[in-house]
């Protein structure tokens, strides 16, 4: 087995009928970081549970940090940081408190735990609220006093569950450079998200999954690439839905929209939408709006799964 | 590589601290049970003064000195619950995933909260037979009789809130933990925490014989009310240990299941 920080070989792991994740094959390189993209019920966090320990696979392997998540489960736990989306912080502890706690489950020396919670508590910005209740806090104060706890023993491998989920805009930005940053200094990042923006912005390398399984791997521009032509959207009343399909699918591939667009992917470009236009107008079909779009990771699922990332359009975008 | 022992007793201690802390900033659960007890002693006084006279009561000066120990119980299982709720809650939020995903020694995660419902207890019965005192009830067993039943409310929250557990752990949901309280109310009540065991009669006596809460307020009634012995003594100390080591295997059991389902 390779010896990169995070590998897994046909991990499943199945809740009595159903396949949450149905045999999945990864690989995260040393410095990397990972995304992995889906939408809801995907099988992203079952996957991930697996991977820190939280779940034992129904069947594969998996090894993290060197160790396998099964028999070697401690020491993987000892080298992995994890910031799990449904995994609460204590409201009723500061987050001062709340380090000195994950700083004793990791055993880390008394000595050495009032700085390093200090210096984490600095880094994430929340120095000034370090006395103050859990309870108190915003969202993103939250998510960056998780992403504190996650590094108190300076882990090699970073699981981030959905680390932006529900954050404000800037608050997302702020996190985002702060996983840069780790990334920078040597820190192996694995994230789950259903932002495509976030996996475009962060990750080296994405995983799309759907349904339990991986169905599109590699880097972001690679992929996109793989779609090819730009996919050209218009908004049409229902009545004229059909007759503009018919005149859509003579300039490429239809692909599949959000409810109420019609989407066909433009062989030629945007050389052709003049083209479209008067096809359109000459078969007395009223546009209501029109844009072209250059191939997207949300290009690149429709692709693979024939339908697109479900909430992708209504994601806060940040910047 | 093997966790050390000092590494488990470094986290059981600081998961204690966090439950018990977590106890005291939560002044809504603190306050009713620590005045409810109180209000049913001073009912209790009031609406039974004249049943110290009854065939088979003990000799006490009052009705209060006899519901000493009653009150001590019933405050401490009010109290034991929320250990057993907060740890469902933890699984509930999440927070216990969080204290997997870390490498926790399993058992302090459960003793660690078992733990601040414990402290509780003992504080809650500390504060009975304080509040008490102004009204001429005295343990005659002196400071020994003090430090038996102060240390009695830790054994028996730490009892009870293991049998909590089992149902925290079993379910992960507070309601259902709550929900189960009703049964050790109607379990006190079925008990002599109110009334001598001589006086009763029938299905209710039979009972109350076999209520092990009988016998763990009766030791400390012993040593309210007859003075310091080594039957007192025991009875006080022992039943709640015993019952404690059932109950702490079946919540270790319970843990076990759990952890085994995932």
């Amino acid at each position: 087995m390779s010896s990169a920080p995070i590998v897994a070989e046909n991990l499943v792991r199945h809740f009595g009928e159903v396949k949450a994740v149905d045999g999945i094959n990864l690989t995260v390189e040393q410095g990397e970081i990972f995304g992995f993209l889906g939408p809801n019920g995907a099988g992203k966090s079952t996957a991930v549970r697996m991977l820190t320990t939280l779940l034992r696979p129904t069947s594969g392997t998996a090894r993290v940090a060197g160790f396998d998540v099964v028999k070697q489960a401690d020491d993987v736990r000892r080298s992995i940081g994890v910031a799990l989306q449904d995994a609460a912080i204590d409201p009723l502890m500061t987050g001062f408190e709340l380090l000195e706690l994950q700083a004793v489950l990791y055993g880390i020396p008394s000595s050495k735990m009032k700085q390093r919670a200090d210096d984490l508590l600095e880094r994430v910005g929340l120095t000034a609220a370090a006395d103050r209740r859990v309870g108190t806090y915003s969202g993103g104060m939250r998510r960056r006093l998780d992403l504190a706890l996650s590094l108190i023993h300076q882990p090699v491998v970073l699981f981030l569950d959905e680390p932006t989920t529900g954050l404000d805009p800037m608050s997302r930005l702020t996190l985002w450079e702060e996983v840069r940053r780790l990334n920078r200094e040597g820190t192996t990042v694995m994230l789950t998200t259903q932002y495509l923006e976030e996996a475009d912005q962060l990750a080296d390398r994405i995983a799309i999954i759907d349904h339990g399984r991986i169905v599109r791997q590699g880097k972001p521009a690679d992929l996109k690439r793989t779609v090819g032509d730009p996919t050209l959207l218009i908004n049409v009343s229902r009545s004229q839905s059909d007759a503009a399909k018919s005149v859509l699918s003579r300039f490429g591939e239809l692909r599949p929209t959000a409810e109420g667009s019609l989407g066909v992917g433009l062989r030629g470009g945007a050389e052709r939408v003049a083209e479209v236009v008067r096809a359109l107008d000459d078969a007395k079909i009223v546009v209501e709006h029109l844009e072209l779009n250059q191939p997207s990771l949300d290009d690149v699922f429709a692709e693979a799964t024939g339908h697109r990332l479900e909430g992708a359009e209504n994601a806060p975008q940040a910047g | 590589m093997r966790r050390k022992p000092a590494d488990t007793a470094r986290q059981l201690v600081a998961l204690s601290r966090r439950s018990t802390v977590a106890i005291f900033r939560q002044p809504a659960l603190v306050g009713p049970s620590m005045i409810f007890p109180l209000f049913f002693a001073a009912l209790g006084s009031s609406a039974f003064s004249r049943a110290i006279n009854l065939p088979g009561f003990p000799k006490v000066d009052s009705y209060l000195q006899f519901t000493l120990a009653g009150t001590v119980i019933q405050g401490v299982l009010f109290g034991s619950v929320t250990g057993a709720a907060a740890l469902a809650t933890d699984i509930q939020d999440g927070f216990f995933d969080r204290l997997l995903a870390a490498p926790t020694s399993r058992t302090s995660i459960l003793f660690g909260r078992l733990a601040g419902s414990s402290f509780f207890g003992a504080l809650q019965a500390l504060v009975f037979l304080l509040a008490l005192l102004p009204f001429g009830v005295v343990v005659q067993a002196g400071v020994v009789g003090y430090a038996s039943i102060v240390v009695a409310g830790f054994l028996t929250a730490f009892a009870v809130g293991a049998l909590m557990s089992v149902v925290a752990l079993k379910t992960g949901s507070a309601e259902a933990v709550q929900g189960t309280f009703p049964v050790l109310f109607i379990l006190l009540f079925l008990s002599s925490a109110f009334f001598p065991r001589e006086t009763m009669s029938g299905v209710y006596r039979r009972i109350a014989d076999v209520n092990p809460i009988s016998y763990m307020v009766e030791g400390q009634r012993w040593l309210a009310i007859d003075g310091l012995s080594l039957t007192a003594m025991l009875q006080t100390l022992a039943i709640p240990t015993g019952v404690a080591v059932v109950t702490t295997a079946l919540a270790l059991r319970q843990l076990s299941a759990r952890l085994a389902a995932r």
